[in-house]
């Protein structure tokens, strides 16, 4: 079988839809956290393979890169809210993130 | 694509695929994050598959050198409370996100995969450092720029969000919350 | 003739009022010094008179200018800019009408602009003295000089809406001065009660005013009575024929000088404006706002002449006004409320001159009442100075005042002979020609009926006498006799005493006024002595021309005001006897009136008449006939159950169903939003979810938008993008796909026989399409003369009237005759459109005229269709009466023209054949039609488009197809070379 741009792609989307899946069941904020770096992963895959497709410059590829700067940043911030509603709630459970409801 | 190649998409595709089922599922954040960092490798093989070369670098050394040690240094930080039970609350709407993502995923999968394109010939400098960092510092400068003065906000935001208060904030805090229960308390008088 | 000095005229005293209303805030007391504050109002009456005095000698010079005999029309004009357009209605649908800011001097409004400013400027002087105590100096002068201001564009303003705001610009004035002192509620009322009676006329105004635009076509005054003559067509209104429009309009701005010059109904606020200072009564209430109706009449003179019935009312009007008037001021006892109802008759005197058309005569009172009635305003305002009475002074508690203020008195005697006919004073000659007018109707035969001469005669005959009466009664009880104030205690009338009084003229009783009495200064004596010498001489402008004296005023009006047949300056008074008549009723008022009131009041210290009539009578009298009072139980009282019943609705009604409800939604809504706020990460997410596999269903299916570029020589036909598409498309609108394994893009090249021939075939079709060619230029509209110098008509014919279109040929200068081009033969309407002709609208359509021209030129005109593109079924009366050509195709398959339908629809034979043009070639035989030519078929123009038809199905991964289709038309320099390789079909 032929591996081609369709496979890549495949694959992104599956990698996205475990990344989201993951996001939408757990409860653990880190967990949650981490199963958002596994969706930008996947985004990443379809740029570069679309990159490598149509090689005419790197855009998707510089895109990646910004992607990927981005998500640490987001991870930076993301981990000091963890640790911020640690400090509050004594526990790093998402559902219990919901004071600001009452 | 090469022989060499399949191989490689082979591998690290299957390894990809179980590794960030692992991520997602794993009970202990640790294991997550170490299953993360297996996830992050294996998509390194993808981008060298795709002849990203430079990317292959810049994600070995951002993700698994940098987050996923950040990941690792906060579980560390927060201990054994970093671990969850399992509940069932909200499972209802959990279930169904879940059913729901996985409609949306498999549909979406089967219409890419049969997206086809040809391989095309590429230049020997495709993918590497010297031609991806031209693009990036010609091309790309000003979108660059305001990437890294993003990180730098995004940083002082996360010690900001993360340091424990300082005992006058904290005094500050307590005069503020008592200046407005007295307020409410005088506005109560005089309405009764 | 255009003259920029005419705006500086206004521009002046408008600066001067924001220049002294802006220093405004710094002139109060206790922000300046004693210094300071003589150096700031030193700065605010230099402003004020320096502006108005300055305007008076630009209004002198350009006086002198219209006497320029280059000038025989005597009319200034200047346009400042264009203010703005409105559209209006008109019998073709809806046209702009242009308003521009410019002014007009012309005799009438130069008259007006040398009393406003002229005597502005002495009031203004006189104000200087009079208000010397005020501390809102900045504020009064503020006021005043935008009134002279907005007065000043009220008379020079050369079309409806600029004298229009004039117009409120006056009341607007008017208000703040009489509620000046505002601090006591009674006077903020007064102001109120007059701004009130001032908008009820004031809509009177814009009706008229619109009354008259909608069939002048234009707000100039001058446009508009030049369009006299056709004020006579009937007017509507929401369907109601109201009578002709000159007497619907006439009526109508009757109403807003009823308003504006207190008549009756509306005069109940005139004597309670007497609530502001002096000067404002003087300037305002009695020389120059109140007289704006008269001169509004005298502006309009055409119009209204044109209305006998409207003229019958004012003369109506205007005796009842004058005599009712002055049946108050015989019995009141305050020198300004006296004065006011004589200002409220006087003005009834000149609207009955008006009514029996004397508009040079009543125009002629308006002047000489400025003068003498200012006069006594002032002196009034002197006196009540002198004796530091605010407000008002009562009569009975002067007396002697001779001794005190000599020169007031003297000046004050003057203008009250004047007012009182007096013979060869002012007022003497003004009545006279009023009284003229009115006995001239009377026993001639004119348009007016003779019994309103009669009735308007005999009624200023007896106001007259009243007049007389208890003018020389106030001047008596005021000047002669012992000053009745003066053994009264000193004491309350120190600087409280005087705000005392300012704050309870109604206890006149209790308070005395100031024991020594002295004469004004200089600033008051002077304006009083110039008024005075006006009000004995400005009556020789007008000597009785019946009596071949010079009229120096009758010919001047002449210019400006239009008059009765044989009213003019000129005209050769045949009959006599009005004369005598008018000269025997005027002096017999005024021995009767100043005899008696010599004899009852003179060295009198009270009043042994008045007293005597019978109780009922004198309460009657006392009370202003109790107008007030009826309209506090009809109209007022009305309104105010009316408001409580609304207060009523509002609370029970509007507060539960506009605030009930919402309020309670809101709450719903609310609590429900608070549910939806679950605060769980998981749900937040699930609801993200929904979007998410909304897009995922949009995925599922392809969608095609085909997209198409075409330029000379190609056509590009592009599907959008998918993922997984293929597409197939159809060329040739045969339902099978022509290219069943295409890219995503189709070109087609038109040079490329190999590209060009994969359109296996060309759609052509015939278009008919209403395309009417205009004549000239694009913009018609009905019956315009578009332009005057190029001679272009145009012709709208589907228009309601005959008459419109008889009206446009008889306006066009030098139109000869119109011939009529149409179903093959010739008809000629006589010369410039004088013979009546059968108007049939569907006869004209499409067809041309031709106007021949005194100059032996012709020119065409073309009928139009009322509107362009409209539905047949929406616009019957374009369709062809043998239905449009007939298509059809010769045995090669081309397109072929069948100019003449030998039936229409209905199956009959048709009756007028079309005529039909190929490049300006008419064709009478069926003829063929190539690709990309068109020919002209009436009003309907017919193309031929070759239309290449794409039709796209996508199939994406899914399987799912979708298809799409569009419509080429080749409409550039494509079609001749498809047509080359295309084969032609229906």
């Amino acid at each position: 079988m032929e591996i081609g741009l369709g496979a890549y792609l495949g694959l992104a989307m599956v990698l996205f839809g475990i990344g989201a899946s993951g996001f939408l069941m757990r409860r653990n904020a880190l967990i949650q956290l981490m199963s958002i770096e596994v969706m930008l992963n996947a985004v990443n895959i379809v740029f570069v393979a679309v990159n490598r497709f149509h090689p005419a410059d790197h855009v998707g590829q510089i895109f990646s890169f910004f992607v990927i700067a981005i998500a640490a940043a987001e991870a930076a911030v993301g981990l000091a809210l963890v640790i911020a509603l640690f400090r509050i709630k004594k526990t790093v459970e998402s559902d219990n993130a919901d004071t600001l409801r009452h | 694509m090469t022989t060499a190649g399949f191989v490689l998409f082979a591998i690290s595709s299957v390894i990809a695929f179980f590794s960030a089922i692992a991520t997602v599922g794993a009970r202990v954040p640790l294991r997550a994050a170490l299953f993360l960092m297996v996830h992050i490798i294996s998509l390194a093989g993808l981008y060298l598959t795709l002849s990203a070369h430079m990317l292959a670098a810049v994600q070995l050394l951002v993700y698994a050198g940098a987050v996923v040690v950040l990941f690792v240094f906060v579980i560390m930080l927060i201990g054994p409370a970093s671990e969850t039970k399992p509940t069932m609350k909200n499972m209802g709407i959990r279930l169904v996100s879940l059913i729901g993502m996985i409609l949306f995923t498999v549909t979406l999968a089967f219409a890419l995969v049969s997206h086809a394109a040809d391989w095309v010939a590429i230049e020997t400098s495709f993918g590497t450092v010297e031609a991806v960092g031209h693009e990036l510092y010609l091309n790309t400068l000003v979108p660059f720029e305001v990437v890294s003065a993003t990180l730098t906000v995004a940083i002082v935001g996360a010690v900001a969000i993360a340091r424990k208060a300082t005992e006058f904030e904290v005094g500050e805090a307590k005069a503020a919350r008592q200046a407005t229960i007295d307020a409410l308390e005088e506005a109560r008088q005089e309405a009764a | 003739m255009e003259n920029n000095l005419i705006p500086w005229i206004i521009a002046l005293p408008f600066a001067s009022a924001i220049a002294i209303g802006l220093s405004g805030r710094f002139s109060t007391h206790d922000k300046l010094d004693e210094e300071g504050i003589r150096k700031h109002r030193g700065m605010i009456h230099t402003l004020a008179v320096g502006s108005v005095g300055l305007s008076f000698l630009i209004a002198v010079k350009l006086f002198i200018e219209l006497h320029n005999p280059d000038l025989p029309a005597r009319v200034l004009t200047s346009h400042v800019f264009d203010w703005f357009d409105i559209t209006i209605p008109s019998a073709s649908g809806f046209r702009d009408v242009p308003i521009a800011a410019s002014f007009v001097l012309d005799s009438l409004s130069g008259l007006m602009t040398l009393v406003v400013t002229g005597i502005g400027t002495l009031i203004h002087l006189y104000a200087t003295g009079y208000m010397e105590d005020e501390e809102s100096y900045a504020r009064f002068f503020c006021y005043l000089n935008l009134f002279t201001a907005s007065m000043l564009i009220l008379v020079l303003g050369s079309n409806f809406p600029l004298m229009f705001v004039g117009w409120e610009g006056v009341g607007l004035c008017s208000y703040l001065l009489i509620g000046f002192w505002y601090e006591t509620p009674e006077y903020a009322a007064a102001g109120r009660k007059a701004f009130v009676a001032n908008r009820i006329g004031d809509l009177g105004v814009l009706v008229g005013m619109f009354a008259l635009v909608s069939v002048a076509g234009s707000f100039e005054f001058s446009e508009i009575n030049r369009a006299a003559s056709m004020m006579n067509g009937e007017f509507t209104m929401g369907g109601v024929a109201l009578g002709t429009t000159a007497t619907v309009a006439c009526l109508f701005l009757f109403l807003g000088c009823t308003g504006k010059s207190a008549q009756v109904p509306l005069f109940v606020w005139l004597p309670d404006a007497m609530a502001g200072p002096t000067p404002v009564s003087a300037l305002i209430h009695a020389a120059t706002m109140v007289t704006a109706g008269v001169y509004l009449c005298c502006r309009l003179s055409p119009i209204f002449l044109e209305s006998p019935t409207a003229m019958t009312v004012i003369g109506v009007v205007g005796s009842i006004t004058a005599l009712m008037a002055a049946s108050i001021a015989v019995v009141q006892r305050e020198m300004k409320r006296i004065l006011a109802y004589s200002t409220v008759s006087q003005l009834g005197f000149m609207f009955a001159g008006v009514g029996v058309g004397a508009f040079s005569a009543g125009f002629f009172h308006v002047f000489t009442h400025a003068f003498f009635k200012a006069c006594l305003f002032l002196g009034a305002g002197s006196v009540m100075h002198a004796v530091h009475a605010h407000g008002d002074a009562d009569i009975f508690k002067l007396g002697g005042m001779k001794k005190y203020t000599p020169i007031t008195r003297a000046t004050f005697l003057l203008s009250t002979a004047a007012i009182a006919g007096f013979p060869l004073t002012a007022g003497f000659f003004s009545k006279d020609e009023l009284l003229l007018g009115a006995t001239t109707i009377a026993m001639n035969e004119t348009a007016l009926p003779s019994w309103l001469g009669w009735l308007v005669a005999i009624s200023l005959f007896l106001a007259a006498t009243m007049t007389a009466f208890y003018m020389f009664r106030l001047y008596y009880l005021t000047f002669t006799g012992d000053y009745r104030s003066a053994d009264h205690g000193h004491d309350a009338h120190g600087e409280e005493g005087h705000d005392e009084d300012a704050h309870h003229d109604d206890d006149h009783h209790d308070h005395a006024y100031d024991a020594h009495p002295h004469e004004s200064s200089w600033q008051m004596w002077v304006p009083l002595a110039v008024l005075a010498f006006g009000a004995i001489a400005v009556g020789f402008l007008g000597l009785p021309h019946a009596f071949h004296l010079p009229n120096w005023w009758g010919h001047w009006m002449d210019a400006s005001i239009s008059h009765l047949p044989g009213f003019g300056p000129d005209d050769e008074v045949t009959n006599m006897t009005p004369v005598y008549i008018a000269m025997t009723l005027g002096v017999a008022a005024w021995a009767i009136g100043m005899g008696l009131a010599t004899v009852l009041y003179r060295e009198k210290n009270e009043d042994t008449f008045t007293p005597k009539f019978p109780k009922p009578v004198f309460n009657f009298l006392f009370d202003k006939w109790r107008v007030d009072e009826a309209y506090e139980a009809t109209i007022i009282g009305g309104n105010r159950g009316l408001a409580k019943f609304a207060g009523r609705i509002d609370k029970s009604f509007v507060d539960t169903v506009f605030t009930g409800i919402p309020a309670f939604v809101v709450k719903m809504a609310s609590w429900l939003f608070t549910r939806i706020q679950v605060g769980a990460v998981h749900a937040y997410g699930a609801v993200l979810l929904v979007g998410v596999l909304g897009l995922g269903w949009w995925f599922m299916y392809p969608h095609p938008t085909l997209d198409v570029q075409t330029s000379t020589d190609s056509a590009e036909i592009t599907a959008a993008p998918g993922l997984g598409y293929t597409y197939r498309f159809d060329m040739d609108d045969d339902g099978n796909f022509d290219f069943p394994q295409a890219p995503q893009a189709l070109e087609i090249d038109f040079e490329d026989d190999a590209s060009r021939m994969q359109i296996q075939r060309v759609v052509a079709r015939v278009r008919a399409a209403i395309a009417p060619v205009r004549w000239p230029n694009d913009r018609s509209a009905l019956g315009h003369l578009k332009d005057r110098n190029r001679r272009i008509y145009e012709l709208h014919p589907p228009t309601s009237e005959i008459a419109d279109l008889q009206r446009i040929l008889q306006n066009v200068d030098g139109v000869e005759a119109i011939h009529w081009h149409a179903a093959g033969h010739e008809r000629v309407f006589g010369d410039a459109g004088n013979a009546a002709f059968d108007y049939n609208e569907e006869d004209f359509v499409g067809y041309m005229l031709t106007v021949a021209q005194a100059d032996g030129s012709e020119q065409e005109m073309r009928v139009l269709p009322e509107l362009t593109i409209i539905p047949d079924s929406f616009f019957p009366r374009v369709q062809f009466e043998g239905s449009p050509p007939r298509v059809g195709f010769d045995e090669n398959g081309r397109i072929k023209i069948f100019p003449t339908a030998t039936v229409n629809d209905a199956g009959e034979p048709a009756t007028r054949p079309d005529s039909v043009l190929v490049g300006g070639v008419r064709q009478d035989e069926p003829f063929l039609l190539g690709l990309g030519s068109f020919a002209t078929v009436a009003q309907y123009r017919m193309e031929v488009f070759p239309i290449v038809r794409a039709r796209v199905e996508v199939r994406n991964a899914f399987g799912n197809t979708a298809s799409e289709e569009i419509e080429i038309v080749l409409k550039e320099s494509a079609p001749e070379r498809v047509a080359l390789g295309g084969e032609v079909r229906r």
